[in-house]
């Protein structure tokens, strides 16, 4: 097999440099998540591929936080949009982990299906390679294969590279995988290399039958209690992988200006608040039952898959404790209202 | 522009404001073309609607109320927050941006042969005009047609000159119109819409209900369409909800794991039975 020796990491780091930005996990200050290799400081920030998750996933690789999309310029009655922002320079992201690769690929299925081809997210998803990092070692709140992703050989990488110690073994599994193999050949030895035996999950989740469940659960007074403590401050989908819920917005400066997206939450009032100020979930309750059904139940009513992958951030970062392996606990257990 | 061929289903086109209209004292009809006047960017057809931007300020999902062949595009938009504000300050020449068309749009096809009654209360008389007007259009293709519309007040119904001139001598068409309290130099009903609906009780044999209003209206009027007998396959609704991208990608206008903006604005009845009741 093709293997990548952890020495030589950085000056293939490097090489993928000079055609693409590279994305990896890495702790920068006091935050950990993905960013350029550019970025990257020598001796203060630390390259954290060996972390299983990072606090911020790569979402902001394919989905910005910001992201402009078109110009204003108005002249009396006369408006102009004389520059869109569809943004298709090359990025790698480089040792995503099997569950931030499948909210990717939940993502791809919004962006890119039913009907419309969002232009943004298609132009810049089309320039990126995934190098995933298989997961040997499951982590205390990991839970991805109860939501049906394979750790080991997770779908839709570009590459799947895995720790081995001393060396990654390097896997293309597509065209592009090819492609990003090919620029840095020369670091690559071919050998073979003992891969560690997986290890057992702690957690012990079991999706099977929730959405089906969940479908006869939307009255249900479950929720009440489930929901109590939460804040709504929106964490839990700021560190998510899979929450893609974006606003448009506009900013002006005197006649010019722009047009741009940016994340947004279901957890805030204003998300769903219309015009006339009437909201269809206007307490924090609806809004938290809306998060936990959309990701349990809907998007897999409509896309086929859930769009949690396991990965356990918003069990970490939630201030109130809400954990979302105990809430499908809790859905499976819970009796039905009559 | 940009490099990349893809379809921009973001971006708007610029559209010229060829006429504005006061409906009412917080409605006012927009008619829409290309810029310089030749055609119209794309077409839409009854039930569908369009994002409409005064692109400084924003943008807002609105039903398209008429499309006149390649002549104009009509929104009628009833003032309600910042941006439509801004647009009822606007002045005939002005270019807004528009994209769409979105949505399912009426089953225009699915009710030929029906006898057609339309039920709707202030700014949803919008969406059902593009529907009626299309009826009229195929007058033969449609059954007797029954309207029953009502405002707060005279001041505040839309579409006057049809209402009460245009729409009455069509052929077997009755139009109702209530107001819901009294005022000196009216003489027609007074009252709310579903107990209206309920005095005239219209046969459901062979009908087709649509209807499009306040939440609270389509409330009652489901309730009353119920009792007087109407099936759940014989009942269409449109549902709102906030929008801001119209084409099912940035995820606040769904109702279980429907979106509004892409799989609506139009559901029977019996569809909507299938969904979380959060509208
Ligand atoms: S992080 Fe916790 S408290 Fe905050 S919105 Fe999410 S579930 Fe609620
Ligand atoms: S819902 Fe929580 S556990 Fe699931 S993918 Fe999002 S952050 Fe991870
Ligand atoms: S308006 Fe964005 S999903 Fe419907």
């Amino acid at each position: 097999m093709k293997v990548l020796s952890k020495s030589k990491l950085e000056t293939a780091l490097n090489k993928l440099n000079q055609s693409a930005e590279v994305f990896l996990p890495m702790q920068k200050d006091k935050e950990s998540g993905f960013y350029s290799w550019k970025l990257f400081n020598q001796g203060q920030d630390e390259l954290m591929l060996n972390a299983l998750n990072v606090y911020l996933p790569p979402k902001n690789v394919v989905l910005p936080q910001t992201e402009r999309m078109y110009s204003i310029k108005q002249e009396g009655q006369e408006i102009k949009i004389d520059k869109t922002f569809e943004d298709s320079s090359p990025r790698v992201i480089f040792g995503a982990r099997p569950c931030d690769l499948k909210a990717i690929l939940c993502m791809d299925d919004v962006f890119l299906t039913r009907g419309y081809e969002d232009s943004f997210y298609k132009c810049r998803r089309e320039a990126i390679t995934i190098v995933a990092n298989a997961c040997f070692q499951p982590g205390p709140a990991c839970f991805c294969a109860a939501m049906e992703i394979n750790p080991l050989e997770p779908a839709g990488a570009d590459v799947i590279i895995c720790d081995a110690g001393e060396a990654y073994s390097w896997e293309a599994k597509t065209p592009k995988g090819e492609a990003l193999t090919a620029q840095i050949t020369e670091y690559l030895e071919e050998k073979s290399l003992s891969l560690p035996a997986a290890k057992p999950f702690v957690q012990d989740v079991k999706y099977e039958g929730v959405a089906e469940k969940l479908k006869g659960m939307f009255n249900n007074h479950i929720w009440e209690r489930l929901g109590e403590s939460c804040h709504n401050c929106g964490i839990c989908t700021y560190v998510c992988p899979s929450c893609y819920c974006f606003d448009i917005q506009v900013k002006m400066w005197g006649d010019e200006g722009y047009r741009f997206r940016c994340w947004d939450s279901c957890m805030y009032e204003e998300y769903s608040r219309e015009a006339g100020g009437g909201n269809p979930r206007g307490s924090g309750i609806e809004r938290f039952r809306n998060r936990f059904l959309h990701k349990l139940e809907f998007f897999k009513e409509r896309y086929g898959t859930p769009l949690c992958t396991g990965c356990g951030r918003c069990i970490v970062a939630c201030p109130a404790g809400i954990n979302i392996v105990k809430i499908i606990d809790e859905i499976k257990e819970a009796e039905l209202d009559a | 522009m940009h490099k990349c061929e893809c379809e921009q289903p973001l971006v708007p086109v610029i559209v010229e404001v060829m006429d504005i209209k006061d409906e009412t004292p917080d409605i006012k009809s927009f008619f829409v073309k290309n810029p310089g006047g030749n055609g119209l960017p794309f077409n839409v057809a009854p039930g569908q609607c369009a994002m409409v931007s005064y692109l400084p300020v924003g943008e807002s999902m609105i039903s398209c109320t008429w499309q006149e062949e390649q002549e104009y595009l009509q929104f009628a938009i009833k003032r309600v927050g910042l941006m439509t504000d801004e647009l009822h300050q606007i002045e005939v020449g002005q270019k807004i941006g528009l994209r769409g068309p979105y949505g399912n749009g009426f089953p225009v096809e699915a009710c030929k042969g029906k006898d057609m009654l339309f039920i709707a209360g202030g700014i949803g008389l919008a969406p059902l005009r593009s529907f009626i007007k299309y009826c009229f259009k195929h007058r033969e293709d449609y059954g007797k047609i029954k309207i029953i519309y009502g405002s707060r007040s005279y001041a505040d119904l839309c579409f006057k000159d049809e209402l009460f001139e245009l729409w009455p001598q069509q052929k077997d068409t009755e139009v109702f119109v209530t107001i819901d309290n009294a005022e000196e130099a009216w003489k027609g009903h007074v009252g709310f819409v579903p107990s209206y609906l309920e005095e005239l009780n219209p046969s459901s044999a062979g009908t087709i209900a649509v209807t499009c209003g306040p939440p609270i209206m389509i409330n009652f009027v489901l309730k009353a369409l119920e009792k007087m007998g109407y099936n759940d396959e014989q009942v269409i609704t449109t549902l709102e909800m906030r929008m801001k991208c119209g084409i099912g990608k940035c995820g606040r206008c769904n109702i279980g794991s429907e979106y509004i903006c892409l799989d609506g604005p139009v559901f029977y009845l019996a569809q909507l039975r299938d969904l979380p009741q959060e509208y």
